[in-house]
């Protein structure tokens, strides 16, 4: 797999525009599904993710060959949509505290189940509602539980990807997994 | 460290793969008599199924193209630069 990334960013760096859109190919889910993640909502995570692609073929030459392409792609992903949820509200600090997560409730949740049509919407539904609470976490944590958890990543590979020391990454994942655990434990 | 607490950290190393077989030992003991830490062990096993059973977004139709419809011209100049 890595060699095939190495192959495709070689002929990038010499002007093959097709062998980008190969590496698009390649990594456009996860990509995506970091940026969804992150944001919340389909129409900026989609902004995010090909913002995230156009930086990463404007700055192909900064990319050590010797690494492992995919996480300096996440790492550009993140840094995206840590961006964006700045953007979108000027005195965000990844630090701050959790807010407003205590109006989602799971009675709502369940009553909206009452007559299910069928399973495939019973899944759609616990999906959404998995991804309520993970967004309602605060961005630190749940950047490392779904680069962890959804990602299936290393905690190695976050802690290059975020910049962090392995222990860092570690407590993050915790307390994120902690607030969860909290939140979904009587369903 | 409370008793308590001691165990819950075992539980997280359990869980993330790193306990060693003298804790893995220990924790399983502990887990025959504690029904407290045996439903703890239990919700976050959930927690992780569920975020994992969310985990296949997939982009939207069309997304490469657009990518690739919004490529900059790449500046060639820095290509000798390290």
């Amino acid at each position: 797999m890595d060699s095939i990334d190495k192959r495709l960013v070689r002929e990038v760096r010499a002007g093959d525009e097709q062998a980008f859109a190969e590496l698009v190919e390649l990594y456009k889910d996860k990509v995506y599904q970091v940026a969804y993640r992150m944001v919340g909502n389909v129409h900026e995570a989609q902004d995010v993710a090909q913002e995230a692609f156009l930086r990463a073929y404007t700055n192909i030459d900064t990319y050590d060959i010797q690494r492992k392409f995919s996480t300096w792609l996440f790492r550009i992903a993140t840094n995206v949509a840590i961006d964006r949820l700045r953007k979108r509200k000027p005195d965000f600090h990844l630090e701050d505290p959790v807010q407003g997560a205590d109006g989602l409730t799971i009675e709502s949740q369940l009553a909206a189940d009452e007559e299910p049509v069928d399973d495939q919407v019973i899944q759609m539904e616990t999906r959404d509602w998995i991804q309520q609470e993970i967004q309602a976490l605060p961005p630190k944590y749940r950047m490392a539980v779904l680069l962890k958890y959804m990602e299936d990543l290393s905690l190695k590979e976050i802690s290059d990807i975020l910049d962090l020391p392995v222990s860092t990454v570690k407590t993050r994942i915790h307390r994120g997994r902690e607030a969860l655990r909290k939140r979904m434990r009587h369903v | 460290m409370s008793c308590e607490q001691h165990y819950r950290t075992l539980i997280d190393k359990y869980i993330d793969g790193e306990a060693t077989a003298e804790e893995r030992q220990e924790l399983n003991e502990h887990l025959e008599t504690c029904d407290a830490c045996f439903e703890y062990m239990l919700e976050v096993r959930k927690v992780v199924a569920f975020v994992q059973s969310a985990s296949h977004v997939q982009a939207p139709e069309g997304f490469t193209e657009n990518v690739m419809k919004n490529l900059p011209k790449r500046k060639q100049t820095n290509r000798f630069k390290v």
